[in-house]
């Protein structure tokens, strides 16, 4: 089936046809899931979050007025949740520092993560970066969104953002660092 | 980092497989959806003000207009039965009036109870779709 944008099946729910907010769920239920999961640490838990982030969202439909796209104001919500979530368990949804930043971090060279590991690579990396630097990172290079949209699902300032962002990015170079070095090591 | 670090990075990133939930997750989110959709419709439907209520109105209506007449006209005997019993009237002139109380009280508890009733369907009416 053609792939048609967000604010054509929005439509359709909204005139009643809730069946077509299944082609939204669908959509989206990857990214939605993936951060409850870092944040919950537990595949039950972030399903049934993932689930109440969905028919919270379907509950606000209409609230929804389009100035932002609808993926920014679905992040927010399930960033929200999480927070909420979080705070329920009286754990805090904050940047740990035990990943030091080391300055030989940017000369990363990308291209020498053999093609056949990249995935796993980045996502065992991504694994291992504290939960809200993988929202942020996820959200910026994954779903291509932009530090203004990230800003809005955050609720940071701009500036903000683009501190976090660049802390996560470096992070995540020291962290793949790490692993290529230890990938070097077991083949040697 | 230079912009071609970053494309290289985004490149990499994208091809970084999600997790997925369970199977039929869409599935589940849908079916939640329309069972909060026909509560609602049910919650909708259902009259907040029911049978009871009406019930309990028209006893209190009722009791209000008894008393008022018993207030204006009074019970006329016209005498005939004080000479009858000597005594009587003035008998059952105050055995009416004690009652005369009982349906002002009994109609002191049906708008009481009435005015409960309402609150509480209303409260439950909106505490079902809150809660939803």
């Amino acid at each position: 089936m053609e792939q048609k944008d967000d604010i054509y099946y929005i439509e359709k729910v909204l005139a009643g046809q809730t069946n077509y907010y299944s082609y939204i769920v669908e959509r989206y239920q990857d990214v939605v899931f993936s951060i409850a999961l870092k944040v919950l640490r537990n595949r039950e838990d972030a399903q049934e979050m993932a689930q109440e982030t969905f028919i919270k969202a379907y509950k606000s439909l209409s609230s929804f007025k389009g100035s932002a796209k609808f993926s920014t104001w679905l992040y927010r919500i399930t960033y929200n949740n999480c927070i909420s979530e979080l705070r329920k368990r009286k754990v805090h949804f904050a940047s740990t520092d035990d990943i030091e930043i080391k300055d030989e971090a940017e000369e990363l060279n990308l291209d020498g993560i053999p093609e056949e590991n990249r995935a796993r690579v980045i996502k065992d990396a991504m694994d291992r970066l504290p939960e809200d630097e993988y929202t942020l990172i996820l959200l910026y290079y994954f779903e291509d969104q932009s530090v203004e949209e990230i800003s809005k699902v955050a609720q940071l300032s701009e500036s903000n953002t683009k501190v976090k962002l660049f802390r996560a990015r470096k992070k995540l170079y020291t962290i793949l660092n790490e692993m290529m070095k230890d990938e070097l090591y077991t083949i040697l | 980092m230079s912009e071609l670090e970053d494309i290289k990075l985004k490149a990499l990133l994208q091809q970084m497989k999600l997790e997925k939930p369970g199977p039929n997750f869409s599935a589940m989110v849908m079916n939640s959806i329309f069972e909060e959709s026909n509560a609602l419709e049910q919650i909708k439907a259902q009259r907040i003000l029911g049978k009871g209520f009406w019930i309990i109105l028209m006893l209190f209506v009722l009791l209000t207009l008894v008393v008022y007449a018993m207030s204006n006209a009074g019970v006329q005997t016209d005498g005939k039965l004080e000479q009858l019993v000597p005594g009587m009237e003035n008998g059952i002139q105050s055995f009416i009036n004690s009652m005369g109380t009982v349906p002002l009280s009994v109609a002191g508890i049906l708008i009481a109870s009435s005015v409960l009733l309402f609150i509480d369907r209303v409260i439950s009416a909106n505490t079902k779709l809150f809660t939803r």
